[in-house]
């Protein structure tokens, strides 16, 4: 399918994303989610599932919660609060929430200022901030940033 | 010129004495203004009925059928989703748990085919779960693990 026909198709879940404000970086792939991709990781599927199927960083709660996540993310660095503005000194994660705090998606920004999402096990896509505000994810709560690496 | 008479029909359970007066008071209730619990029980029992009318063979493509559909549509209203949870959540996914170890054979040949994540549904059929901690979350691994143990199991050919 053509990215123009896939944005199309995706304009319920992510009414925002446009051909204008979005890129495809890479194809269908269920081996990781966006979670794991915000922290460059391609090799697992993070999620903190009760079933206790998918990987979760170690020595982290293992509960769907904002604060659960950014614990996660603490152990690769991103422990300050921040915002989306494009700082050359820092690296930033993204962490989205629906309408009652519950973690949906993960992105990571770019050089650029855009933004690196992976969606679900689908594509891989760079967006401009807010391109992924929708249904589907809900709105960011909280970004978090590491020094530049 | 002889006639020969229709082949006798297998008894089904339309002719269980106790479902068929169980159908009739329902039914019965129903009319009289019943709860949505009883009309929900009705229906059920309805497509239990036709479901058991059919010849065992109909029976086997009526389940493919439906897990097909179901699988259809939880893809559809997931594809875009990270929440392990979520994915496991949606009414299709949980009508494909509510098929029980008859969905067993079904998840793990779509698992082959297609991917998936069937782990949470065949966790939480079969009680089991042949993936090791240190491959959870490596979804390549945890394919190969539920499908080397379908294949232990009979459900899935080699």
């Amino acid at each position: 399918m053509k990215f123009q026909d896939l944005v199309r198709a995706m304009q319920v879940p992510f009414p925002n994303l446009t051909e204008a404000n979005s890129r495809p970086t890479s194809p269908y792939d269920e081996g990781y989610n966006c979670i794991a991709w915000a922290a460059e990781d391609t090799y697992y599927w993070w999620w903190p599932d009760p079933m206790g199927q998918h990987y979760w960083p170690p020595g982290v709660q293992r509960e769907e919660t904002i604060e659960a996540f950014v614990q996660a993310y603490g152990l690769r660095g991103y422990s300050e609060r921040s915002d989306a503005t494009l700082e050359r000194s820092k690296q930033k994660i993204a962490i989205y929430a629906d309408g009652n705090d519950k973690p949906t998606h993960a992105a990571r920004q770019l050089h650029d200022g855009w933004w690196a999402s992976k969606l679900g096990p689908q594509i891989d896509i760079e967006h401009e901030f807010g391109a992924l505000d929708g249904p589907a994810y809900g709105t960011v709560a909280v970004i978090l940033a590491r020094p530049s690496r | 010129m002889t006639t020969s008479s229709p082949a006798p029909r297998a008894p089904t359970i339309r002719d269980t004495p106790t479902l068929v007066l169980s159908a009739n008071l329902l039914l019965a209730v129903t009319a009289m203004g019943a709860s949505a619990q009883s009309v929900q029980l009705q229906r059920q029992l309805d497509d239990l009925t036709d479901y058991y009318a059919l010849p065992a063979s109909n029976r086997r493509d009526h389940r493919r059928d439906r897990f097909r559909s179901l699988a259809q549509q939880w893809r559809a209203e997931t594809q875009w989703l990270s929440s392990t949870t979520a994915i496991a959540m949606n009414p299709a996914y949980q009508a494909i748990i509510g098929m029980g170890a008859e969905a067993l054979p079904l998840i793990l040949e779509d698992l082959r085919q297609n991917s998936g994540h069937w782990y949470w549904a065949l966790k939480a059929i079969s009680n089991e779960d042949p993936v090791v901690p240190r491959d959870r979350g490596s979804v390549k691994k945890m394919k190969s693990a539920w499908l080397r143990w379908g294949e232990t199991k009979g459900l899935v050919r080699a």
